[in-house]
């Protein structure tokens, strides 16, 4: 019975923090200018990133490595430096987007000066960190993301034609270079690079061995599944109200206007809450996935667990990376073009996070009977494809589509 | 000697086509698909604006966010104004320029309002409205330029 109540609880928290910056900037983006087109892309990215992060925490129980080491392991030095130096960017960007995503929603609670947010949401993460075990903070930001399901209620109470929204699910494709953007936008959202970087760490700062593997499949495969229904939902209130009227979602409160415009000042304060658990909990994953691959690819004592005198280097690295970030935020750059910046970089990243996660999690040798099996071997190497096939596509979409501004 | 004689027309022309190039890339270079494209943003914001105005007519919405919405959607309808205005348009779309910059700077003074009265039904009531008419000049532009700007 405790066991059932923990693997909930992990459901739980898996499906809370399944939100970032990313998917709620792209997912609204895309419902608003092309309705329930890329639902499909959602639902895509959704069974990609479940498919690599049971992966990723089924290495790291059996094997104890994390998904970094197993980059260095399998790359070796130079490539693994280069892999290192991609994701740490691509991990400061994001920690920025986080940063300054939160610092937006503490505006909108308390309209103060911009700048002034950004260093409170700082310091209020270190505190958070520096106060919570690391089973806390995950619980923290995953129980209160939970908030976020005021966007389903939203598309429920909406009442959209739900036949169009099925169709949706259908992928279609077309020649507009801003459509082909937002495919590989959404798509890379729900699969930025932080995220198994941060699930494989936190599976060994939780000590998970053999004997978690259940509890691994099912926060990958339910967790996941019913954060894609977060996702969607994102995609659907944005679809109803802002596709008909034109309305281009360029800022980050514009995201709860479809939950205040349904629930009124209860609902806005709900989904801005959800956003900020969500991209709060974002900014302290990210930063921790930058430390961690510096820490697991030097060699350094890392972990939440082991504390800050006895993983000193990994502690210090995580301070200066959310003080980079905060640089970042505070030197002007609109929050949301970061993310849109975040977002496309880290496609280009995602092949050298994740085809040394499917080599040796297929490997008989290393993994035993743990390693890969047919669905999960056919599911990464089609899904490695598709990865290669949008690294190879993103930034002249990215160039073509003036940032997504068409 | 003839061809000395034409060496001299033959460089005033080139001159005479340099300048003209010159003075020429200051003039019309808004094109009637970019202003479309401006308007229409401006009955985007417009719309965007309606529904930050609704919540605060009917009491639906916690003011700092109407006020901070209001203050970030008035500053890009401001952008706007100011980009057709430093923008030199063609001829044939003067009058719709004109009319945009008019627009979106009527736009820009309704979110300043809805900035300065967020908690006040009745001023949310009146931005609302106004902001459907603006909605509604900026499609008929739209409209005017020959549709969307694709």
């Amino acid at each position: 019975m405790k066991s059932i109540l923990k693997i909930a609880l992990g459901i739980i928290a898996a499906l809370g923090g399944f939100l970032d910056i990313g998917d709620i900037v792209f997912n609204t983006q895309a419902g608003a200018l092309f309705r329930y087109d890329l639902l499909w892309a959602v639902a895509l990215g959704t069974l990609g990133i479940a498919v690599y992060a049971e992966m990723c925490g089924r290495v790291a129980a059996v094997t104890g490595r994390p998904v970094f080491d197993v980059i260095r392991m399998r790359l070796g030095f130079g490539l693994g430096l280069a892999a290192l130096i991609a994701s740490t960017a691509v991990n400061l960007l994001t920690v920025a987007a986080e940063l300054g995503g939160l610092a937006i929603v503490l505006q909108l609670l308390f309209d103060a000066e911009f700048s002034l947010f950004v260093v409170l949401a700082a310091i209020g993460l270190v505190i958070v960190v520096a106060l919570l075990p690391f089973g806390g903070i995950e619980r923290l930001f995953g129980y209160c993301g939970l908030l976020m399901i005021v966007f389903v209620a939203t598309a429920i109470n909406q009442g959209p034609d739900w036949g169009a929204v099925a169709h949706g699910f259908i992928p279609s494709f077309s020649s507009s270079t801003l459509y082909l953007y937002f495919v590989v936008g959404v798509f890379a959202a729900a699969l930025m690079p932080y995220e198994v970087h941060f699930y494989s760490s936190g599976a060994v700062e939780e000590h998970w061995d053999e004997s978690s593997l259940m509890e691994n499949r099912l926060n990958a495969i339910i967790g996941y599944a019913l954060g894609g229904v977060l996702a969607c939902s994102l995609v659907v209130v944005s679809g109803y109200l802002f596709h008909p009227l034109g309305v281009d979602p360029a800022d980050l409160g514009t995201a709860a206007l479809p939950v205040q415009n349904a629930y009124g000042e209860t609902g806005l304060l709900l989904a801005l809450g959800g956003i900020m658990f969500c991209v709060g909990g974002a900014a302290v994953d990210s930063s921790f996935s930058a430390s961690y691959n510096l820490a697991q690819f030097l060699g350094w004592e890392w972990g939440r667990y082991r504390g800050p005198k006895k993983a000193p280097r990994f502690t210090a690295s995580w301070l200066v990376f959310l003080f980079l970030a905060m640089l970042v935020v505070l030197s002007g750059i609109n929050p949301v073009e970061i993310t849109e910046y975040s977002v496309v970089f880290a496609v280009v990243a995602l092949p050298m996070t994740y085809l040394p996660v499917l080599l040796i999690a297929g490997d008989r040798s290393f993994m035993g009977d743990h390693a890969n099996g047919p669905v999960s071997r056919t599911l990464g190497w089609a899904y490695f494809a598709l990865i290669l096939v949008l690294a190879t596509a993103a930034l002249p979409l990215l160039l073509a589509t003036n940032g997504g501004g068409g | 000697m003839q061809s000395r004689r034409r060496r001299p027309g033959v460089a005033a022309t080139a001159v005479a086509l340099g300048v003209s190039l010159i003075l020429l890339s200051g003039c019309g270079d808004l094109s009637r698909d970019e202003l479309t494209r401006g308007v229409e943003s401006i009955a985007a914001l417009a719309a965007q604006g309606q529904l930050v105005a609704n919540g605060v007519a009917r009491d639906g919405t916690k003011s700092t966010y109407a006020r901070v919405m209001a203050k970030t959607l008035g500053g890009e309808a401001e952008h706007e104004a100011e980009k057709l205005a430093d923008a030199e348009p063609s001829p044939q779309v003067r009058p719709e320029r004109n009319a945009a910059v008019q627009v979106a700077t009527e736009l820009a003074g309704l979110f300043s309002e809805l900035q300065t009265f967020p908690g006040d039904e009745h001023h949310g009531a009146l931005v609302e409205k106004h902001m459907g008419e603006v909605e509604a000049q900026a499609e008929a532009l739209v409209e005017r330029l020959g549709g969307d700007a694709g």
